[in-house]
């Protein structure tokens, strides 16, 4: 059983993800801590019995939960989103846009740029992860960011490993060509 | 660039943009998961088996971690039968002993009668001195 201090822990080190995730997903700060606040209180109140290594992907699998809630409330604006989301994943070209970026700059030599910069560059590439399809930004996200194997994201969003490594493939691959687009280079 | 160095740049990107949070919705996080602790679930309390015949004041026993003495918390739930057992033993004595005297009373209350010889043939004679015996005494 996670004790009280585990589970503090625990929410402190992933309340920022899983704002930004919901900012991602909402597009609206105030919505997303809304979001963040029921999934914490629901996996205090529901798991908060449970041992503390379950709690990652128990709160993986809430916070995606009540996002989904929360669109489901608000059945315009997901029609919208959707309908936006699909419309930019309509003409995906063949070629991968991952072989046309640069791979030549390491963190290191990031590190050396202005912070005005970075926070720029930082600022346009959560601009465009919020600009992917829903599914595949979850994967993505849940993949990547939150460093789950393709089984757990698969069991998270609640669909197949094969899904869940097309939607990854897709996002990267939207992901890289947007980033091109706009000069970016990781 | 594989998909997968793809993906760890983004997240380090990801993870400075989560750490140049404003300070206000630091703080909204901070009172989110105040007041989610303070809903925290907890289990019930844990069930504490006790030999039936320990005290309630012993403490714990020496050994509590599996010691030369821990058996004896297992055997716990052996007490009660052994009690049983010697409960039913106790109480096939007490009758065998009431039998016994029973027998004894008849025979001293045959010997004492003044009754005809042909009455002690009769298999009926021992029922009827069993149940005089009360008005004997």
């Amino acid at each position: 059983m996670a004790t009280r201090e585990e589970l503090s822990e625990f929410l402190a080190g992933v309340e920022r993800r899983a704002f930004k995730q919901a900012v991602f997903a909402v597009r609206d700060e105030s919505h997303a801590l809304d979001i963040v606040q029921d999934a914490m209180m629901k996996i205090a109140e529901k798991y908060g019995d449970r041992p503390a290594a379950e709690l990652p992907l128990l709160f993986t699998r809430i916070l995606q939960n009540v996002i989904h809630d929360f669109f489901r409330r608000s059945k315009v604006r997901s029609t919208w989103v959707t309908l936006f989301s699909a419309l930019g994943s309509a003409d995906e070209p063949d070629v991968d846009p991952l072989e046309t970026l640069d791979a030549s700059g390491d963190a290191r030599s990031e590190s050396t740029e202005t912070t005005y910069e970075r926070e720029q560059v930082v600022a346009i590439i959560e601009e465009e992860v919020a600009k992917l399809p829903a599914r595949q930004r979850e994967a993505f996200l849940l993949r990547y960011w939150e460093d789950l194997d393709t089984a757990e994201t698969a069991a998270a969003m609640g669909c197949s490993e094969g899904s869940v490594k097309t939607h990854c493939s897709r996002a990267t691959g939207a992901l890289a060509k947007a980033l091109r687009e706009r000069g970016i280079t990781l | 660039m594989n998909q997968d160095e793809f993906g760890f740049r983004v997240r380090q990107a990801l993870n400075e943009g989560a750490d140049r949070l404003d300070y206000k919705t630091v703080l909204r996080l901070e009172q989110a998961r105040s007041a989610a602790l303070a809903r925290q679930r907890h289990a019930g309390p844990a069930t504490v088996r006790l030999p039936a015949l320990q005290l309630a004041t012993a403490g714990p026993a020496v050994g509590d971690d599996g010691g030369p003495w821990g058996w004896l918390r297992g055997a716990g739930w052996i007490a009660p039968l052994v009690a049983v057992a010697i409960g039913f033993v106790a109480i096939s004595h007490w009758q065998e002993e009431l039998e016994i005297e029973r027998l004894a009373a008849l025979d001293f209350a045959v010997l004492l009668d003044d009754g005809p010889l042909e009455a002690y043939s009769d298999q009926g004679f021992g029922l009827l001195l069993q149940a005089e015996r009360p008005a004997d005494r």
